[in-house]
């Protein structure tokens, strides 16, 4: 690589460090919080500076790609590789719009390896934005699974001409590309049953083999297998024919006596993982019940060592829970018998995240985490879901956090005002309709305006690549999918109870006030009981992303009195009018302005504590 | 905001005088239709006493036919009179929404979105008085033997696709399944009246629609009959045949046997928000007997209607042959078989050989062999269900794969307006509405293969005049300046180059008004960067610095690069790497 190339990498694993939650090593809160700070900052000029190096380095390369030398070229796929790895996830974006251009060349220059090659990496990273948007509804999220299937299917269909393409390493990309096509959502599982049987059928040809006998095939066919095995739907009897079961039977017979064989020569215990597709298939074929299988994943989770952060181990601790209370979510009809051990679960859970070592460094583990958070089943007397999302955001996240903290506070103070002016003002939400009297009427909004504020990003959990960890501004694609933090967010918050009211909040805080401008299109205002509340979260929102949180990935900056000016001019159009005429009297500014830093500051007081607690 | 509030005062006073207007004209007409009933019954009852026959016979039939057509005068009176009982009503239905919106839109001025609610629901509330107006301006023009029909040249196709527009988004706000089918045609250009015919048709489905409960079949069928008549004139007539069938609430026998006569409506306690006067098929009765036709009804009450309509019409001008390849394939990617049949159909009628994929991966697997071994197809037609993927999906990534000037055809049942903008940038270039109609595939696919090989021919013959074309090119880089330079003079543009932005604002300062056609701007330049040169040749006081077209080709991606470039003043964004093809449209795009 190149230096700046380096330097830009370095820059990026610094920044992961910096913006990562740290705990209290013997400070005091002032010290801690001066500590984040600092950090904060020196992140910062990180993000200026890699965005010096782009502007002066690579976006100068892809300018004149046509007239790049070999070894240059070498060095920027190297760079690209050092972007997006099978472990650590840098910057997705700048790995996709490298290899893009790349792409582009190839195609250009009718170059068959390369157009085969860069059409691999291409559907690696939209793969990568694929697993971001567990969670979100998948017509609004199979877009990207398109674009990464269509890349895999155009590089496997080459395979027709695997005699005229001698070099090994681009065959090596057909098949895996081949593999990869059934990567992501299917409409239909059996559709992606067939496709792997198909793809395991043209890896087992001898004649391919022996053309390329170089190639890893055992490893290969193994991966494929592994591939048709995680194919497990929980619904089995709606969507698999006997084929289908039959196919998948064979692959999870193979994947587990092969990691059976492993973990005895290495004296490791039972694997996890394949033990798990084994059961679930005993269950499809109708050798085990219900109860017998979620038995079983007890056993399995029960099995992993919370001492052990190996990917088997966090995979029995966190992703086996996930499709253990995906099970029940499908049949809640077990969850009572179960009440306890759920409960417990969860538990173990927290204690094994916060005891994770470089936590927000591991893919793997937030990836888990999500689907945890996707298939959360909430129960009385146990933690909540609001809880739950409180803490990943506290874990994972905490620069949003921080913000959702500030824009709280703040949007108690435009909610008292509205109050005092209006006592009835929100009376178009139920909940605060019924309290008939005044002051438990105003306490109530105010707690629902602060938890509003904690709770109305909490879909941002998903693209973290995109917001504290992102190494440089946005791209266009990326500032796209960041608008698809509202629908997360709404999509997690409205299935469950304790945080169903606050599902509007996050659907609605980025949607223009006249519904000419902003996103997404879902949220309609006026057929919204909660738009009042989304007004004020919308504005507070706003003016803290401009002044503190988001200012660096969008390009838009303002200092408070600037941001203040611009949003009662929008007044109308954007914002609330009833909102930006208070806004416009400086008191109010100064108010709010203080209770965004209030804000803050409490919210780093909360890491400082929870960080000396070892909570999640 | 004082301001504001008089304004809408303003509107809402004007449009309640409006509303008043209208009640009035109606209640006038409907007051004078009914008078207009009862005197013919009176005039008929004088003319009997004048005429009197001794004959005790004659005088009991004469007066068993005065019975009768007392009857009739009381039932038609009484129809009537219900009809204004039921106009009141209808009329006091959105009356009451516009009083009442305007009203809340007044108390919430300060609120641009629920004022902004308000309007839109009052516009819902007077388009939907209009119509019951025009009903009964219609109804007395029929009964007053005003009414005139057109003869012009119309075609079938846009008239259907009209319909389509029409009626789609009323059937989909009932989660009505609407399927509209094209069978046998013989010919698109009719001669005909084509507003009167349109307004027999959607008064038909939109009957449908209304009477049959959510979520409802609704089947509507178009063919012309075989038969060919010949005109007294010499010219050649069409039996246009249409159908609509529905699985609504049907109709009892009583009420069929009245279903065209006036004011008569169907009450059924499962739909209570019917609207209308009860005229719509009165009218359309009327107005397929004055074009010639017949209409006939069968219905079951629960079950459903079923309307055929039998117009004649005279044929039109033929319609314009198309130039296609014969020979060539066209790749076709539709899962609906009948629709992909039919598709194929079409295109093999022409010569052209159609190769048809169920989904979209299967399309990219066949176009990357197509690609490499040198077979591509002259286009690609989507359907509109490919049973993997959307079809913008699959257009996007054909685009890529296929370059710039490979024709992409949708061919879809959504409304071209509302899905262009997102269609345009996934790569389409050609757009087909159904119900499909030969006509519009094949002459839609022969203008986008004329286009495609005149591009083509653009592209690599030299002797192309490009020569009024000047384009300056901003660019540091000076291997990027020669590759640019080399490829547009090739076209034969004249290209003049500046090395930085201060010499780019110098040499179009120093040039004649409109000299130049396109500014080709870097971004990153030494003494002056791309988009302080830009600002500095918008500001240039001469009447083309406004509008001379100014391109950023950068590879700068970032969203702020993007929103400075148009903040700039610059046109659009092109990428780099230099794609000699997407240079040369932005060329050609400027000269027309």
């Amino acid at each position: 690589m190149r230096p700046y190339q380096e330097e830009y990498i370095a820059n990026l694993k610094d920044i992961v460090m910096l913006t990562a939650r740290k705990k209290p090593a013997g400070q005091d809160f002032e010290e801690y919080v001066k500590g984040l700070l600092q950090n904060r900052l020196q992140a910062e000029q990180k993000v200026k500076r890699n965005m010096e190096l782009l502007r002066e380095g690579v976006f100068p390369l892809l300018d004149r790609l046509f007239e790049a030398g070999e070894e240059e070229l070498r060095e920027l796929q190297e760079f690209a590789g050092n972007l997006l790895s099978g472990t650590q996830e840098l910057d997705v974006g700048l790995f996709c719009q490298i290899h893009q251009a790349l792409l582009s060349l190839a195609r250009s220059q009718r170059d068959q390896a390369g157009i085969i090659r860069e059409l691999y990496w291409m559907g690696i990273g939209r793969n990568s934005i694929c697993n971001k948007l567990i969670g979100l509804d998948s017509a609004k999220s199979e877009k990207y699974v398109f674009q990464m299937r269509l890349c895999f299917t155009e590089a496997a269909a080459y395979l027709k001409y695997y005699d005229a393409l001698e070099d090994a390493q681009t065959r090596g990309y057909i098949f895996r590309s081949r593999a990869n096509m059934a990567l992501g959502k299917f409409r239909s599982v059996s559709d992606k049953i067939r496709l792997l049987k198909q793809t395991l059928q043209i890896m087992q040809d001898k004649e391919y083999q022996e053309k390329t006998p170089q190639l890893p095939w055992e490893r290969y066919i193994y991966m494929t297998h592994q591939l048709m095995a995680s194919s497990i739907s929980y619904d089995r009897e709606n969507t698999m024919t006997p084929q289908d079961i039959t196919a998948l039977m064979e692959s999870v017979y193979i994947v587990y006596q092969k990691r059976l064989q492993e973990a005895e020569k290495n004296g490791e215990p039972k694997p996890i993982r394949s033990a798990f597709h084994y059961y679930a298939m005993e269950y499809y074929c109708g050798l085990n019940t219900l109860d017998e299988l979620l038995t079983n994943m007890e056993k399995l989770m029960d099995a992993a060592d919370l001492s052990d952060f190996s990917g088997e181990s966090m995979y029995g601790i966190i992703s086996i829970p996930a499709f253990y209370c995906q099970y029940l979510q499908e049949f809640p009809e077990k969850i009572p018998e179960r009440k306890e051990y759920i409960d417990t679960l969860y538990q173990r859970i927290s204690y094994y995240v916060d005891r994770f070592p470089d936590a927000n460094e591991n893919e793997s583990l937030f990836l888990y985490l999500r689907q945890l958070s996707y298939t959360f089943v909430e129960m009385e007397n146990s933690i909540s879901y609001k809880k739950f999302l409180q803490r990943m955001q506290m874990r994972f996240a905490p620069e949003v956090f921080v913000h959702s903290h500030a824009v709280g506070n703040a949007a108690q103070v435009l909610c008292r005002i509205l109050l005092e002016e209006e006592p009835a003002f929100f009376d178009d939400m139920e909940h605060i309709r019924r309290i008939r009297d005044r002051e438990e009427k105003k306490k109530a909004v105010l707690e629902y305006a602060r938890e509003c504020g904690i709770l109305h990003d909490v879909g941002k959990i998903n693209f973290m690549n995109l917001y504290s960890r992102t190494g440089r501004q946005w791209f266009e694609e990326e500032y796209e999918m960041a608008h698809m933090h509202t629908m997360v967010g709404e999509a997690c918050l409205k299935t469950r109870e304790s945080t169903r009211d606050f599902a509007p909040m996050a659907q609605g805080h980025h949607r223009w006030y006249d519904g000419s401008g902003g996103y997404p299109d879902e949220y309609i205002r006026l057929a919204c009981p909660y738009r009042q509340m989304v007004d004020v979260i919308g504005l507070a929102d706003w003016l803290d992303n401009v002044t503190e949180a988001d200012r660096l990935y969008t390009g838009i900056e303002k200092n408070f009195d600037e941001a203040v000016a611009s949003a009662v001019e929008m007044g109308g159009r954007r914002f609330s009018p009833l909102l930006t005429a208070r806004l416009s009297d400086k008191k109010v500014a100064q108010e709010i302005c203080k209770a965004l830093a209030e804000g803050r500051r409490e919210a780093y007081y909360q890491l400082f504590t929870a960080g000396k607690g070892r909570a999640l | 905001m004082n301001k504001t509030i008089k304004a809408a005062e303003r509107v809402s006073f004007f449009m309640i005088r409006l509303i008043e207007l209208s009640i009035s004209v109606i209640l006038f007409i409907v007051v004078r239709y009914k008078q207009g009933g009862i005197m013919k019954v009176e005039k008929e009852n004088g003319k009997e006493l004048h005429d009197t026959d001794p004959r005790q016979a004659e005088l009991e039939r004469m007066n068993t036919a005065l019975e009768e057509a007392l009857k009739a005068a009381e039932a038609a009176n009484q129809a009537k009179s219900n009809f204004l009982s039921n106009m009141s009503h209808d009329i006091r239905t959105p009356m009451n929404a516009i009083i009442g919106m305007t009203s809340i839109g007044l108390s919430h001025i300060d609120e641009k979105a629920r004022v902004q609610d308000c309007l839109l629901k009052i516009r819902t509330a007077s388009e939907h008085l209009m119509s019951l107006v025009n009903d009964v301006l219609d109804m007395s023009r029929i009964d007053s033997g005003r009414m005139t029909f057109n003869e012009e040249e119309f075609s079938l196709a846009d008239m259907v696709h009209d319909i389509a527009v029409i009626m789609r988004p009323q059937a989909l706000q009932k989660k009505h399944r609407l399927s509209i089918h094209i069978g046998q045609i013989y010919q698109e250009n009719l001669i005909g009246d084509p507003l009167r015919l349109r307004q027999i048709l959607v008064n038909i489905i939109g009957n449908a629609v209304k009477y049959t409960m959510d979520g409802g079949q609704i089947d509507v069928n178009f063919c012309q009959k075989t038969e060919e008549m010949d005109d007294r004139d010499g010219g050649r007539r069409f039996w246009l045949l249409f159908s609509c069938k529905d699985n609504g609430i049907g109709m009892s026998r009583e009420f069929l046997e009245r279903i065209f006569v006036p004011f008569e409506r169907v009450s059924n306690t499962t739909i209570s928000k019917i609207e209308g006067t009860g005229l719509g098929m009165a009218i359309v009765k009327n107005l397929v007997d004055r074009m010639g036709g017949q209409i006939r009804v069968e219905s079951e009450e629960g079950a459903g209607s079923r309307f055929d309509v039998e117009i004649p019409l005279m044929a039109g001008q033929g319609e314009k042959r198309t130039k296609l390849p014969s020979g060539q394939s066209v790749l076709v990617v539709e899962s609906r078989q009948d629709i992909a049949l039919k598709i194929a159909d079409y295109l093999a009628k022409e010569g052209l050989e159609p190769v048809h994929m169920d989904s979209g991966l299967q399309a990219v697997t066949w176009l990357t062999e197509a690609r490499f071994e040198m077979h591509m197809p002259c286009a690609l037609l989507l359907g509109q269900e490919l049973g993997d993927m959307p079809a913008l999906e699959l257009a996007a990534h054909v685009r890529q794969l296929a370059g710039p000037d490979f024709p992409i055809l949708l061919v879809s049942e959504e409304d071209w307006a509302e899905i262009e903008y997102r269609a345009v940038r996934a790569g389409i270039n050609g757009f087909v509405p159904c119900p499909l109609f030969p006509s519009r595939l094949l002459g839609t696919l022969s203008d986008l293969l004329e286009k495609a090989s005149e591009d083509e021919e653009t592209y690599t013959n030299e002797d192309v005049d490009y020569s009024g074309c000047h384009v300056l090119l901003v660019e540091d880089n000076e291997l990027n300046q020669e590759i640019a330079v080399e490829l547009l003079t090739m076209i034969g543009v004249q290209v003049e180059t500046a090395e930085n932005g201060a010499r780019a604002v110098e040499i179009f300062e120093a040039s004649s008004p409109d000299y130049f056609n396109v500014i080709l701007m870097d971004i990153q330049m030494p003494v002056m960067n791309g988009y302080d040169a830009t600002r500095k040749i918008r500001s240039l006081p001469r009447k083309d610095a406004g509008n001379v077209w100014i391109v950023a080709m950068t590879a700068n991606a970032f969203v702020e690069d993007i929103r400075l470039s148009r903040e700039a003043g610059m046109n659009e964004h092109c990428s780099k790497p230099i794609d000699p093809k997407r240079l040369q449209e932005i060329i050609s795009s400027r000269m027309k």
